[in-house]
């Protein structure tokens, strides 16, 4: 299969020009099997597997099937052109600063779930690394092989969280446990999951989707249409950047 | 001619006759007294047709007036803007694009720095729609060109001439959203809203999105600090002699 964590079981240009149309047929039929609790799009994968489900609330897209990470193996390496690269495990990253917020997670697909998120700013690493001054760029790579990439300017921005729980408990398997990334004015592509290394670079690296689909490095979420999963999947227009609806309530 | 043959014919005859499409231009004269710098545009004074009426959000297709006034015919340009902010970001092979990742401030400051100001949103939308109340500044309809890609492609400023508005003006319909001076308000807006957005116009044809965003009366808003890749601006200023524009939208 190939790999798509954020993929489904639709060809994804199709997809996409579906909701270009911005109609109702994106109220796709019930899954078979729905009413068992198995969710998953693609029946040949096994069942404990984190794969694609779409669980109704937050659907839940993974790139590269894998039965998750065993925290016991796991360790975030952050390095790259800095000064102190470091190596932390999992109780390390509860010494940050944390900070809640609610926001959704807007997929290129055009659903949006919300949650509450919690975790510790981007900024927390850099001071603890101190990266050259020509390092203006991110690269994060995670345990299911994918990877993306940012530019140090876009994870310092405000709402931008290195995230640890949600929802009040810590981050599920598939969710990203131990540690994702949320940037609420990305596409949910951007969102990577179950890191494992962030290296800071002096040029900008490709990410997974723009180079296994037409998906863009930056992604930013365009103004377009939204089909929110906490309001019947009903087309709300959106502006840009990070999603509101009428029934969000706005920081500040 | 084989069927193959009548294919190709008809195709690059699609082609051609997609790219010879002319905007039918309003004539007007630029009263003598008046200098029209480069790159801009005069717009004369007289009614057009403001918003749409099915839309609530806008104001409803009436008839308004405008004073004339000069406009930019072209987004400003990321090699322009690098001249007031060398820091901004900045490649030598996109510097015909339109500039993008300003706030509303930045926007703001870079026309005043040349002695100009951000159009309202009743100038903007004049000089996309001419006065006859058109839906696209190029008039015609024409298919969504979806990619299927997920991100914004910009455009050189000056690419697009079949795309161009009735008074001339580049960029109305596709490349960048715009700054407009005017604050997002509509009857029925909620008052913790109110002053809180600023309107951005006319956008991004090019993007795996729908076409209802390219009309000329679509009004879209954004925090005024905010930066993305798909918002940009144009310039407006006041004819020398004319009475001051009207206040705010």
């Amino acid at each position: 299969m190939k790999g798509s964590q954020f993929g489904f079981h639709l060809d994804r240009r199709t997809f996409l020009k579906l909701c270009s149309l911005a109609t109702g047929s994106l109220l796709a039929p019930p899954i078979a099997g729905a009413r068992n609790g198995d969710f998953r799009n693609d029946k040949n994968i096994p069942q404990q597997y984190v794969q694609n489900r779409d669980i109704p609330g937050f659907y839940i897209r993974s790139a590269n099937p894998f039965l998750g990470v065993d925290i016991r193996n796991w360790g975030l390496a952050v390095g790259g052109q800095v000064k102190n690269p470091v190596g932390l495990g999992y109780e390390d990253l509860f010494g940050f600063k944390m900070h809640s917020q609610v926001s959704r997670l807007k997929c290129v697909e055009c659903w949006s779930a919300k949650a509450e998120w919690e975790g510790f700013l981007f900024q927390e690493l850099i001071d603890r690394v101190q990266p050259d001054p020509a390092a203006q760029y991110v690269y994060f790579q995670s345990a299911d092989s994918y990877y993306e990439s940012y530019t140090v300017d876009e994870l310092i921005r405000d709402r931008v969280l290195m995230v640890l729980r949600m929802n009040g408990q810590p981050l599920s398997r598939d969710h990203g446990f131990p540690l994702r990334l949320i940037a609420p004015f990305k596409y949910g592509y951007k969102n990577i999951k179950y890191i494992t290394q962030i290296k800071f670079t002096d040029d900008r690296k490709r990410n997974y989707w723009s180079n296994n689909g037409p998906y863009s490095v930056d992604g930013t979420i365009q103004p377009g249409i939204d089909h929110p999963l906490d309001h019947h999947k009903k087309p709300i227009p959106i502006n840009g950047g990070e999603v509101f609806h009428f029934f969000d309530k706005r920081p500040g | 001619m084989s069927r193959w043959g009548t294919m190709v014919w008809l195709l690059s005859g699609w082609l051609l006759a997609c790219e010879s499409h002319e905007v039918k231009q309003i004539p007007v004269q630029v009263p003598p007294e008046v200098t029209v710098p480069p790159r801009m545009v005069y717009i004369p004074e007289g009614e057009f047709i403001l918003g749409k009426p099915e839309d609530r959000r806008t104001a409803g297709g009436i008839q308004v007036k405008t004073g004339a006034y000069l406009i930019d015919r072209y987004e400003v340009t990321r090699a322009e803007y690098h001249e007031f902010d060398p820091d901004h970001p900045y490649s030598e092979n996109q510097a015909q694009f339109p500039v993008s990742l300003v706030t509303w401030y930045e926007a703001d400051e870079y026309c005043r720095w040349q002695g100009k100001r951000l159009p309202t949103e009743r100038e903007w939308e004049k000089a996309a729609r001419g006065t006859d109340g058109r839906k696209w500044p190029w008039l015609i309809y024409f298919e969504h060109p979806n990619t299927g890609f997920s991100g914004f492609l910009p455009e050189p400023v000056d690419k697009r001439e079949e795309w161009i508005s009735p008074y001339g003006v580049y960029g109305m319909g596709h490349n960048v959203w715009e700054w407009t001076e005017s604050w997002y308000f509509y009857d029925g807006q909620p008052a913790q809203e109110v002053k809180k957005f600023k309107v951005i116009r006319g956008g991004l044809l090019q993007t795996h999105l729908s076409v209802r965003f390219s009309p000329t009366y679509f009004r879209n808003y954004m925090e005024p600090e905010a930066a993305y890749n798909f918002i940009g601006f144009r310039c407006a200023k006041d004819v020398e002699g004319e009475e001051p524009r009207a206040s705010a939208d």
